[in-house]
């Protein structure tokens, strides 16, 4: 009897210890993308953040020469592999022959926050990618 | 005393004298009286004065209520900073730390006088980190298309395209009028060392990715919109 209360007790703490450990990186990939990709990318990832479509916040100015990647839209971004998102947070979108208003992260954010948002915008996307 | 020396120090008196003489009659009394204005006005509730950074995640930097001061000194040019502190203009297109809310403006003012003084104490505030004259203060086309093209700094600045309209992203504060308002020297520092000045910002950190070359003819480029060229 203890011993099963003690086991019931111990798969919690793995549930727990799962879920926190899933919350945490989604969390704070979630952080990173508000704070730097929105403002480009939207506010929900759909391509109209301010600088992007600066009328849309009553400013009086010219769209985004290129529209900013919809990372809502599977079918766009059924096109892209995750190493081809790695690389174009990282070096820019120039590193993968797209427009250079994609800017480089690699000396703002980690290797392991890269990675995370990479996992962060499959679940925008709700796709798997090529 | 040498004739050399007692002629020296008499142009010295001249030079006090008459120093003293034009602030009597222009009200201008530097950057103690300067300090006081500021400290009155409780401009400190919003702006920071005293360095270095300490910002360490977003949360900090969305408690700041203004853009920091304490390199104001290496930041500004003393002509700007004199007439905007008296007549401020938008200079963030978005409401400080906001991406969502349109700036409203509505800066406090000062007189031209006040003006004068608290922008002689905002210019005693340095860092220590920039040196003067490195950056030459000019445009040139691949400075420009690194701007545009390259780097892609005009994602989230806007400059100037033809005599008036503006082009350009939003989120960084404007640049159309930076060769007025800020210092060469600084915007090379700024690009070289982003942690120093403002740890936490929306713009990516470039250091490591421009060139030094670049990067100076990218201050200088910057440091040069909105002047009339010579
Ligand atoms: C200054 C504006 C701007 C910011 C900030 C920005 N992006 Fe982008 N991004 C763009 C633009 C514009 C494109 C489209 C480029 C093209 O299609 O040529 C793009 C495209 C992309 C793509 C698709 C690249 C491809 O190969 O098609 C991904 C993935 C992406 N961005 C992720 C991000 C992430 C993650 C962030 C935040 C860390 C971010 N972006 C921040 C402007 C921006
Ligand atoms: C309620 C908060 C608040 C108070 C009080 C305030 N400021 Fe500001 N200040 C701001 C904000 C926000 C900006 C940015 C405005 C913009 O970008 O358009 C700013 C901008 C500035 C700038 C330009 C800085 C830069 O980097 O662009 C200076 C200089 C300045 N303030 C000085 C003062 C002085 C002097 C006072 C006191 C008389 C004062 N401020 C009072 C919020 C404040
Ligand atoms: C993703 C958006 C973004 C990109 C791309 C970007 N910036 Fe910025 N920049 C900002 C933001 C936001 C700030 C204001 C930071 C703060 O004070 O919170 C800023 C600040 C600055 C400043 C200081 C201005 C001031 O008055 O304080 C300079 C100079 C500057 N950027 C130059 C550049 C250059 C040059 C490039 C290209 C190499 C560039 N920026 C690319 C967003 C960007």
């Amino acid at each position: 009897m203890k011993k099963r209360a003690l086991l019931l007790a111990f798969s919690f703490l793995l549930l727990f210890v799962f879920t926190g450990g899933y919350q945490v990186w989604a969390t704070m990939a979630k952080e990173n993308y508000d704070w730097y990709c929105t403002q480009c990318h939207g506010l929900k990832g759909t391509g109209d953040g301010p600088n992007s479509r600066p009328s849309k916040y009553d400013i009086k100015q010219p769209d985004m020469s290129v529209t900013p990647r919809n990372h809502r839209s599977a079918e766009d971004m059924n096109k892209l592999s995750d190493e081809d998102m790695r690389l174009a947070i990282k070096d820019g979108g120039k590193a993968v022959s797209k427009s250079a208003l994609m800017p480089p992260f690699g000396k703002t954010l980690t290797d392991k926050e890269i990675e995370d948002l990479v996992k962060y915008l499959r679940k925008l996307c709700n796709c798997k990618g090529k | 005393m040498s004739s050399e020396g007692a002629r020296k120090l008499i142009v010295f008196c001249i030079a006090l004298g008459v120093s003293i003489g034009i602030t009597a009659t222009t009200g201008f009394a530097g950057p103690k009286e300067g300090k006081a204005i500021f400290e009155k006005q409780n401009c400190g509730k919003c702006h920071q004065t005293q360095g270095p950074a300490k910002e360490k995640t977003f949360e900090d930097q969305m408690k700041k209520k203004g853009p920091e001061l304490w390199y104001a000194g290496d930041k500004f040019r003393k002509e700007w900073l004199e007439e905007w502190l008296a007549n401020p203009t938008i200079i963030r297109h978005l409401k400080y730390n906001s991406i969502t809310e349109k700036s409203k403006g509505g800066h406090p003012s000062l007189s031209n006088a006040q003006a004068k003084d608290v922008a002689a104490y905002l210019l005693t505030l340095k860092s220590g980190a920039v040196k003067e004259g490195v950056v030459k203060e000019k445009s040139s086309p691949r400075a420009k298309l690194n701007f545009k093209k390259k780097y892609g700094c005009i994602g989230c600045h806007t400059i100037k395209k033809g005599k008036k309209k503006k082009i350009g992203g939003v989120t960084g504060p404007d640049l159309s009028e930076a060769g007025k308002r800020l210092k060469g020297d600084w915007v090379y520092m700024y690009l070289k060392k982003p942690k120093l000045f403002k740890p936490i910002k929306r713009m990516p950190v470039f250091a490591g990715i421009i060139n030094d070359a670049e990067m100076k003819a990218l201050a200088g480029f910057v440091a040069s919109q909105g002047r009339k060229k010579k």
